[in-house]
């Protein structure tokens, strides 16, 4: 019981966090792809992007709030300028594409903030100490923060999906991209919106979530081969299905950190990933007659 | 065979008299051992780069896993040299078991739903064979194989020169490139040209697609398997690093210089990025920054291949079938 | 295999997408040599049909019966090898290879080799059927031209082709004349009519062409909101009161 309350349940607790991180970048990923037609590698490094800008904020002005708001829209106006510039061209071309050339963008990003900020791990002190007795145990009071902050977040975005226009506009046009056309709609400016908003989402999560792990280039790539994993598993054609498989992988994660090294639990998060493709090929809910 | 080789143009004359002039090479005043090497890089990857081209150009797959196929056969030919088994075919053998075996599993995941999927799979499995390979003490860790002999071709000749080792990739480039001609001008070759332009609609055509995408994938990943297998014989390692997917990148590089869809334009593009890297690999700095934006440019900019190598041999558009 | 002299039977066909019936309990049973047409509303479930039918989707209840055979929950290739063809409503052809190697690589597919090994080595001769399928279709002189540089009409054309090119007995047509012109659309009906008949063909087709279906029909089903509601010869149809009801848009001349 003591175990179950001193360790499994901050680890579990935790890997909420974690799993809504990833369905944060998962999300941005189906969204991107589905309307955009572009499946971007260098998401992970917008939201690696986040957590630099905070820290290039902070350092200006040594507030943590307010790099919560001014990075994420700093890398929503980066992540436009790179749609307009970059992925615009691309739209009418082949998937092959748009997949090449964010694996580029990708490498630019990671190797430009290393020669900028260096290779070192830095950290991000958290915006309060101290912690919180809960069910016997202590947690800091920072990782309840983003229990909160999280599942905010992700209730905003449910709530943007399925209540407002826009939101049930680009649900409906991740289906089926072409319908936009006939709407009448400003499908670039959509796109751009889109694009920024998502970016800015992944930048916001990466701030969150760097007091708790380290800041450096690589940590994009981390996890964005896990958000891959997500998208594998929760299926493209759906968004409940991202968020679903986002959980998993993000409990799974945590936990199984608590009994194995890094590089076997990496290990061991792709060998679920594989039965679950066995058993469901087209993932949690692929949809049939896709040909997903 | 005659069939092969009727008037369907397997092989173009041109290909022909190149390979003959490359034979010659090593005659040439100023190849040095270290221009030796440097050319054995060049051919070695060049090849690599045309086996992508199998799945990038022709079927519209894009791999970025192609580092771990590479990598798994430069083990694979490794671990037997390191324990004295030193005939170069055993090695070949056992690197095609080794590659096989594991591009089987890749590809039967990675082909099963839509061509999006294959990237994304193909870089997870590239990335947890990395990753075993540089933590697992068995194979070295993070230094991998070193120190391994030369392999022996027949009896007690070693290919342990960068000459010998030279005419060995300069024979491996000869017969990879007539198997791919081959191959793309055959039925096989057409229907993975369809699959790459409308894969759904190929399906309703009664082709199984992804039989067929997983053939193309084993049949790339055992060409460029047995091009890793050749390569401790030349630099007498195997390291992880030969797997990670900025390598997998590099390659895909190679066949965008190239051209997508030509076989010998990623040659080109290969032994030009090998080149390339050599000039520009003492500024270690900012070599990533430079390959992302080229990747960048050549894609907005050049898509179909920075040195026009498709004008240069013979003009058709990369999109139509032999 | 005892069917009856039926090439394709619908046994009770219902699909449904999660909450939404977009089939419920369709029936109906196709004749060799017939040109059998599926009308209906937008949204009465006609694409949904054929996709069944195709393979794409799997039915919830019901079966689907090609010659004596189950069919229903094969995959597309499966049911495409035992020759049912299927032309899509959105042209999907091969956009950047000739419209020649379009109809190629379609009729490459019965081919000896094709599906063996041999395949990786061989090259099948099919280039008389490709090129006689495209004089058929009056695309001979269209033929090294890219696929995607063809005017609409000539691609709803090409579509047919490759369809055809599978040598199928039975040919799936999905709305072939959209967005043809009332000139092209004439042609084409024509056009379709004839090579039925040349060979052997059962077709099943959608429109929403009235002048179509009244024109080539032999007989006539017409759905609404996922149910059969009307089935008979078409002039049965033209005036069945259900039928106007639902939906007969303005009467053609």
């Amino acid at each position: 019981m003591d175990y179950l309350v001193a360790v499994l349940l901050p680890q579990l607790l935790h890997g909420l966090v974690f799993g809504a991180a990833l369905g944060l970048l998962a999300l941005g990923l189906t969204v991107i792809f589905g309307l955009l037609g572009v499946m971007n590698f260098a998401h992970g490094e917008l939201y690696m992007l986040g957590a630099y800008a905070g820290i290039a904020v902070i350092g200006v002005t040594h507030s943590f709030w307010t790099a919560l708001v001014v990075a994420p829209l700093a890398v929503g106006a980066i992540g436009a300028a790179t749609e307009v510039t970059t992925l615009r061209p691309l739209y009418r071309r082949e998937p092959l594409y748009g997949l090449i050339l964010t694996f580029g963008l990708a490498l630019v990003f990671r190797e430009g903030v290393r020669q900028i900020w260096g290779g070192d791990m830095r950290r991000i002190a958290p915006p309060f100490t101290g912690s919180t007795p809960l069910l016997g145990m202590t947690y800091p009071n920072y990782r309840l923060f983003l229990l909160a902050a999280s599942s905010l977040l992700l209730l905003a975005i449910w709530l943007f999906f399925t209540r407002t226009r826009a939101g049930i506009l680009v649900r409906a046009a991740v289906q089926d991209a072409e319908m936009l056309d006939g709407l009448g709609v400003n499908v670039p400016r959509v796109f751009t919106l889109t694009f920024a908003g998502s970016a800015a989402l992944a930048a916001l999560a990466g701030l969150l979530l760097a007091p708790v792990f380290t800041v450096y280039p690589q940590m994009g790539v981390e996890m964005i081969l896990l958000a891959f994993i997500v998208v594998i598993l929760g299926g493209m054609g759906s968004m409940g299905g991202s968020v679903i498989a986002a959980f998993v992988i993000g409990l799974a994660q945590s936990l199984l950190t608590l009994w194995m090294n890094p590089q076997r639990v990496a290990i061991a998060i792709f060998a679920i990933m594989i039965v679950i493709l066995i058993v469901r090929p087209r993932g949690f809910f692929g949809r049939e007659g896709v040909l997903e | 065979m005659s069939s092969v080789f009727s008037s369907r143009g397997v092989m173009a004359p041109r290909a022909v008299i190149v390979w003959l002039c490359l034979m010659l090479l090593p005659a040439l005043p100023f190849m040095s051992k270290f221009y030796l090497l440097l050319a054995f890089d060049a051919l070695l990857f060049g090849t690599v780069a045309m086996a992508l081209d199998l799945l990038m150009g022709y079927t519209g797959l894009v791999s970025f896993g192609h580092a771990a196929f590479f990598g798994l056969g430069a083990y694979a030919s490794a671990v037997l040299l390191e324990r004295g088994i030193v005939s170069l075919w055993v090695c070949l053998a056992f690197a095609v078991l080794v590659v096989g075996l594991y591009a089987l599993v890749v590809s039967f995941f990675a082909t099963a739903r839509r061509g999006i999927y294959f990237a994304l799979l193909t870089l997870i499995f590239a990335e947890v064979v990395y990753t075993f390979f540089r933590y697992t003490q068995t194979f070295g860790g993070s230094d991998g194989i070193q120190g391994v002999p030369s392999p022996r071709l027949l009896g007690d000749f070693a290919i342990d020169t960068p000459l010998r080792n030279y005419y060995l990739v300069l024979a491996y480039l000869g017969l990879a490139y007539l198997a791919c001609r081959v191959l793309v001008t055959s039925h096989f070759g057409r229907v993975l040209v369809a699959i790459r332009e409308n894969e759904d609609r190929a399906r309703f055509l009664g082709y199984n697609v992804q039989r067929y995408k997983m053939a193309v994938c084993m049949i790339s990943a055992l060409l460029t398997g047995l091009g890793g297998a050749l390569y401790p014989g030349r630099s007498a390692f195997a390291t992880p690093d030969l797997m990670l997917w900025t390598v997998s990148g590099e390659f895909i590089i190679m066949v965008m210089i190239g051209g997508l869809g030509t076989l010998a334009g990623p040659i080109v593009g290969g032994a030009f990025f090998v080149l390339l890297q050599e000039k520009v690999s003492s500024y270690v700095d900012w070599y990533f920054i430079v390959i992302g934006l080229v990747l960048i440019v050549i894609v907005l900019f050049m898509p179909r291949g920075l040195l026009g190598i498709r004008e240069l041999i013979g003009g058709r558009r990369w999109r139509t079938t032999a | 295999m005892a069917h009856d002299g039926v090439v394709l039977e619908v046994d009770s066909v219902s699909k449904n997408f999660g909450a939404l019936a977009a089939l419920s309990r369709v029936s109906f049973a196709v004749r060799p040599g017939q040109i059998f047409s599926v009308i209906g509303p937008n949204g009465a479930g006609k694409s949904t049909l054929f996709n069944v039918i195709s393979g794409l989707h799997a039915p919830t209840v019901g079966r689907v019966r090609f010659r004596g055979q189950e069919i229903a929950g094969l995959a597309p290739e499966a049911i495409n090898r035992l020759g049912i063809a299927k032309t899509f409503q959105i042209t999907n052809i091969f956009p950047e290879i000739s419209v020649f190697e379009n109809v190629r690589v379609a009729a490459q597919s019965r081919a000896r080799e094709s599906g063996r090994l041999a395949s990786l080595w061989r090259l099948p001769d099919v280039e008389a059927g490709a090129s006689e399928l495209l004089r058929a279709f009056g695309l001979a002189t269209r033929r090294d031209e890219l696929a995607e540089n063809l005017s609409h009409g000539e691609q709803r054309y090409l579509e047919i082709c490759l369809a055809l090119a599978t040598s199928p007995s039975l040919l799936l047509l999905d709305e072939p004349t959209a967005g043809m012109t009332p000139g092209e659309t004439k042609e084409a009906t024509a056009l379709i009519r004839q090579i039925a008949t040349a060979r052997g063909l059962t077709v099943l087709l959608i429109e929403h062409d009235m002048s179509v279906v009244m024109g080539i029909s032999d007989r006539v089903a017409v759905l609404h909101f996922g149910e059969k509601i009307a089935e008979g010869a078409p002039e049965q149809i033209r005036n069945d009161p259900q039928v106007i009801e639902a939906y007969l848009g303005p009467p053609e001349a």
